[in-house]
């Protein structure tokens, strides 16, 4: 194990250059080797299933080495059900997260440029409440505005989720950026509402482009919502996939290429964009 | 530089705000408004050979109405999922409805949801509503009023390996036979059946009818007899000792490909989803599935001979006489004819003594199917409001008897329970 | 002078109109999404409310809390499943993001593409990692039991046995999360000083000691963030307890927690007022938790 005695912080950094990798950097990086495999690995065996015919995938000898077919896809995609299921997800995935977007970015610099932290926290409250609690009076009073059923209901009860999720993100965004900017902006003229316009968000776009994503995410993901307010044409792909499992319990292929359909969007987003989504998911815990 | 991107954003937020707020109202448009000529009527049907042999038949109807007609396929979860999210919300997106008439049929009913089609099917003489089965159109009535009219019935049938002797003719003789050949070290089951708690207690109806016991007694729980006790042993020993690891996770999806794949001697299960066997595409068995009565228990053979799908019409539904001329089709003398020819049980008598319309079915299935008509009882589970939840107690014996715990104490708690639901179910149905 | 002496406080006291306008919305959509809700389901909760949503409903009072705290079948045992799958998670979660967190803490090459592997159960479906773990951990053809043979242990029935369930389910979410948890107290880590942990290497201390005495108690306040955050998620679990054993939890209800059994009791039984007790009581148990967590983390900071 090594020990760097050398207080200097500099110093530091140089001796670490200059050593040769220790038998304790091996251990670290084979453990940290297994742990990716762990998390890895599994996601993998998803991908690989989903191109196997169905007596590959059951029989467990059969690794990851194989001929890939598209079969499974191609069954999957004929019955139209994955289809339109994916559409409407991203439908309401795209509508419920730009409109969370628009009031809760404005919201989050109010709180943070105002010092409104008490107030902004109501709203994390939504967070507590568990969600089957909403859902019989979401039910009744949306049937009452025949409302069940349509993209409407799925978009306003996926914002409930989004809105506190870009809010607790952009307020941590808004908080670490400083005020100097925008002043110099009120200085020259500007309102305070044309500051946040033409300096605030323009520099925080990066941040409101993260958040947008982890909504859209976690309005993708959303599984309880979906499989209570909606109808069989609005069904999102999560109510598609569940009852897949019990109708077609035995047609693993089918499964994993479902499955596969619903998860390939994530990784895609997650290479993308790991250090920014990172940076949004982990904003906030900091500022405890 | 910084005023460009901003009026971007600002623009491109307006037009998604824009585009948001007028898909919403189309949307939400969408919703009441008197019917128009060349609406479609509406039926929502449940996944099974009824409904897609129905809907190839479509055009006859389509013509007789003057109105296209779209039917929807769901799972049964997804149909009653449908039903309760658009029926509380009273939509008239719904005409005809395919509906369980022991499972929902009670509380539908309790709920105002379905229309009374008393008037239709009694003032109609070439409908023949007598020319249905007792217990079927028995089901149908709820307080005197009819509020569906059965199209399916199902009874359990035994399926077996011809390959591996004869059937058996009891329930002891059952229970020896599958034992004898269970062989897990081999991968093969003496007997393979629905486990799953809830989805097991209808096919265990006719278990519990075979020994004398029934779900109530006089409006009490019977789930606590001798009977009924020996009952939940019995199938408990079966599927516990001769069946397939897992099983209390099966229902019929999980089971029916275990029999599919001849990996079981013997499968106790409805007799609609036969063609399943003969199907090379499904099953490996080939010619080497056979159809027998269910086997006789200490009170004889009772298997249940019920409505398993019958159409209503919603309440709500703004096609009326259409949606009643549909069900008036769908269920005519000549239709249900047609369909049992084709392999589809119906629920009319005078189908049932056409023997030309069971030619269709193997012949040992025709008989099969007749005995255990004879013998049927009239309902595979307890007659009461909450049907979800009653089959969720009376199944809980069944998984414990299963996993070979003790079954008394099992039994004797369910039965508390019961009881202390049927009061709470009773006066649910009162208020 | 050009500038005024406070800037921030210019700002504030001459646009109170301003941010309460910019504020209005987000509280107004959520405030009105869940006040009329809660009130509502306070309300069914001293009704008999049934089969219909919209049927009459009569008030009586506080039968339905009395039939839930009195009901030993089906809501004290969802009670102690919700906690027991709670802690298990959450402890394990938290252990075992510490010690990823303490391992990858020093940058190291091809640290991106850990994180991007590190992210993605985060993001993923939870019904597509349940179907996921429903093929590997299949008795009899999931590559789970064949590993396990490989060194030597008999194949297990994981999901398919009633007692195996709900441990296996906590084996779930701790794959699922456990990331979460790890990415959070690296950032935590990343800004804490480095002083305090050399003063201490200088002063002789080894790396344990290091650790429990000198960068735990920096991280604790992160730390309890994220264990709040965790908790509260984990009490509410439904997606991968529905989607691997169904309604009710399974044959023998043995996943079934509070939210499962709150779901099941409004949307498989139609019993409206007692799914509402429960959920007021799910609820009151919630916040009852957060709280003392809250104060608990507030005692060890000070």
């Amino acid at each position: 194990m090594s020990v760097i005695s050398v207080p200097a912080q500099s110093a530091v950094v140089a001796v670490r250059r200059r050593r040769r990798p220790s038998g304790w950097s091996w251990v670290r990086g084979g453990a940290i080797t297994l742990v990716c495999l762990v998390f890895a690995l599994p996601i993998v065996w998803m991908f690989a299933a989903a191109f196997k015919t169905n007596a590959q995938v059951t029989d467990p000898s059969v690794g990851l080495v194989f001929t890939p077919t598209l079969d499974n896809f191609r069954a999957i995609i004929d019955g139209g059900q994955i289809l339109q299921a994916m559409a409407n997800s991203l439908i309401v995935g795209v509508v419920s997260t730009a409109l969370s977007a628009l009031i809760a970015v404005p919201a989050a610099w109010a709180v943070g440029r105002f010092r409104m932290r008490s107030t902004g926290s109501l709203v994390l409250v939504a967070r507590i409440v568990p969600a089957v609690s909403l859902l019989v009076p979401w039910y009744y009073l949306f049937a009452q505005a025949g409302l069940v059923g349509t993209y409407t209901v799925l978009v306003l009860s996926h914002m409930f989720v989004s809105v506190p999720l870009i809010l607790w993100i952009m307020i941590g965004f808004f908080e670490g950026l400083p005020i100097e900017l925008e002043e110099a902006a009120r200085v020259d003229g500007l309102s305070a509402f044309g500051a946040f316009l033409r300096i605030a968000l323009p520099l925080a776009a990066p941040g409101t482009a993260t958040a947008s994503v982890l909504a859209f995410v976690a309005s993708w993901n959303n599984f309880m919502f979906a499989l209570v307010l909606a109808d069989e044409d609005t069904e999102t792909v999560p109510v598609t996939l569940f009852s897949f499992i019990s109708y077609a319990s035995t047609d693993w292929g089918g499964l994993m290429a479902a499955a596969t359909l619903m998860t390939v969007p994530v990784v895609v987003v997650a290479l993308l964009a790991q250090k920014h989504l990172v940076a949004g998911l982990t904003a906030g815990a900091t500022k405890g | 530089m910084v005023s460009s991107s901003n009026r971007r954003f600002n623009r491109r937020a307006l037009g998604r705000l824009v585009v948001a707020a007028a898909g919403t109202a189309v949307v939400a448009g969408c919703g009441r408004r008197p019917p128009a000529p060349d609406d479609p009527l509406r039926v929502m049907a449940v996944n099974h050979v009824w409904s897609k042999a129905l809907r190839e038949r479509l055009p006859e109807i389509e013509e007789r109405l003057g109105r296209r007609v779209s039917m929807s396929l769901l799972t049964a979860d997804q149909l009653a999922g449908a039903y309760n999210v658009k029926l509380n919300a009273s939509t008239t997106d719904i005409d005809v409805m395919m509906v369980r008439a022991l499972q929902e049929q009670a509380l539908f009913a309790r709920n105002g949801w379905l229309a009374d089609l008393t008037g239709h099917v009694r003032g109609d003489a070439a409908f023949g509503w007598d020319d249905f089965q007792e217990a079927p159109r028995e089901a149908s009535t709820v307080s005197g009023r009819v509020l569906s009219v059965p199209v399916v019935t199902e009874r359990p049938v035994l399926y077996y390996r011809k390959d591996l002797g004869e059937p058996p003719r009891t329930l002891d003789e059952l229970l020896e036979t599958s034992l004898r050949h269970t062989d897990p070290q081999n991968g093969v089951y003496g007997y393979v059946g629905r486990g799953q708690r809830s989805g097991a207690v209808t096919q265990w109806s006719s278990f519990l009818f075979s020994f004398g016991g029934d779900f109530t007694v006089d409006g009490r729980s019977g789930i606590g007899s001798p009977a009924a006790l020996a009952a939940y042993e019995f199938y408990g020993t079966l599927l516990g000792r001769a069946g397939p690891p897992g099983a209390t996770n099966m229902s019929l999806e999980q089971a029916m490909p275990i029999f599919a794949q001849g990996k079981a001697a013997h499968y106790i299960d409805a007799d609609a989803i036969y063609t399943n066997f003969l199907d090379p595409s499904v099953s490996t068995l080939g010619d080497r599935v056979g159809f027998a009565p269910f086997p006789q228990g200490p009170a004889g053979s009772r298997p249940h001979n019920i409505p398993s799908w019958s159409l209503g019409v919603s309440r709500f539904s703004q096609l009326q006489d259409d949606s009643w001329e549909f069900v008036r089709w769908a269920s005519s003398p000549e239709m249900v004819a047609g369909l049992q020819a084709a392999g589809i049980p119906g629920a009319r008598r005078s189908v049932w003594a056409d023997a030309a319309t069971l030619a269709a079915f193997p012949a040992d299935l025709a008989e099969a199917m007749r005995v255990n008509a004879g013998n049927g009882v009239g309902h595979d589970r307890p007659k009461v409001l909450q049907v979800g939840r009653a089959r969720d107690i009376i199944g809980r014996p069944l998984v414990t008897a299963i996993l070979g715990q003790p079954v008394g104490p099992a039994v004797r708690d369910a039965d508390a329970e019961f009881a202390d639901f049927l009061v709470r179910d009773n006066r649910h149905r009162e208020s | 002078m050009r500038f005024p002496t406070s800037p921030a406080a210019t700002i504030e006291r001459s646009h109170r109109t301003l941010r309460w306008a910019m504020l209005t919305p987000a509280l107004a959509f959520v405030g009105l999404m869940i006040a009329f809700p809660l009130v509502y389901t306070v309300y069914l909760s001293i009704t008999d409310a049934f089969g219909a949503v919209n049927a009459g409903a009569r008030p009586v009072g506080l039968q339905n809390y009395g039939d839930a705290l009195t009901d030993g079948r089906r809501f004290w045992p969802a009670v102690w499943r919700t906690v027991v799958f709670t802690i298990g998670a959450v402890l394990l979660e938290t252990v075992l993001g510490l010690a990823l967190a303490m391992l990858m803490r020093k940058a190291f090459r091809g640290m991106r593409w850990v994180r991007t592997v590190l992210i993605v159960p985060l993001l993923a479906t939870p019904v597509a990692i349940a179907i996921l773990w429903l093929l590997i951990l299949d008795p009899t053809n999931g590559i789970a039991n064949r590993m396990l043979a490989v060194v030597g242990i008999g194949p297990q029935e994981f999901l398919g046995s009633v007692s195996g369930s709900l441990p296996t389910l906590v084996l779930i979410d701790v794959w699922q999360w456990t990331p979460m948890i790890t990415l959070l107290l690296l950032a935590g880590l990343s800004t804490l000083p480095e002083e305090p942990e050399e003063a201490a290497v200088v002063d002789g201390a080894n790396a344990w000691q290091r650790f429990r005495h000198v960068v735990l108690p920096m991280l604790v306040p992160t730390l309890a963030t994220a264990l709040v955050l965790r908790t509260v998620d984990a009490l509410k679990t439904f997606d991968i307890l529905y989607a691997t054993k169904g309604p009710g939890g399974g044959s023998a209800f043995e996943v079934e927690t509070l939210n499962v059994l709150a779901y099941g009791l409004t949307f498989d039984y139609q019993e409206y007022g007692l799914a509402s007790a429960v959920l007021v009581l799910f609820t009151l148990f919630i916040i009852g938790i957060v709280v003392l967590l809250r104060r608990r983390a507030g005692r060890s900071e000070s």
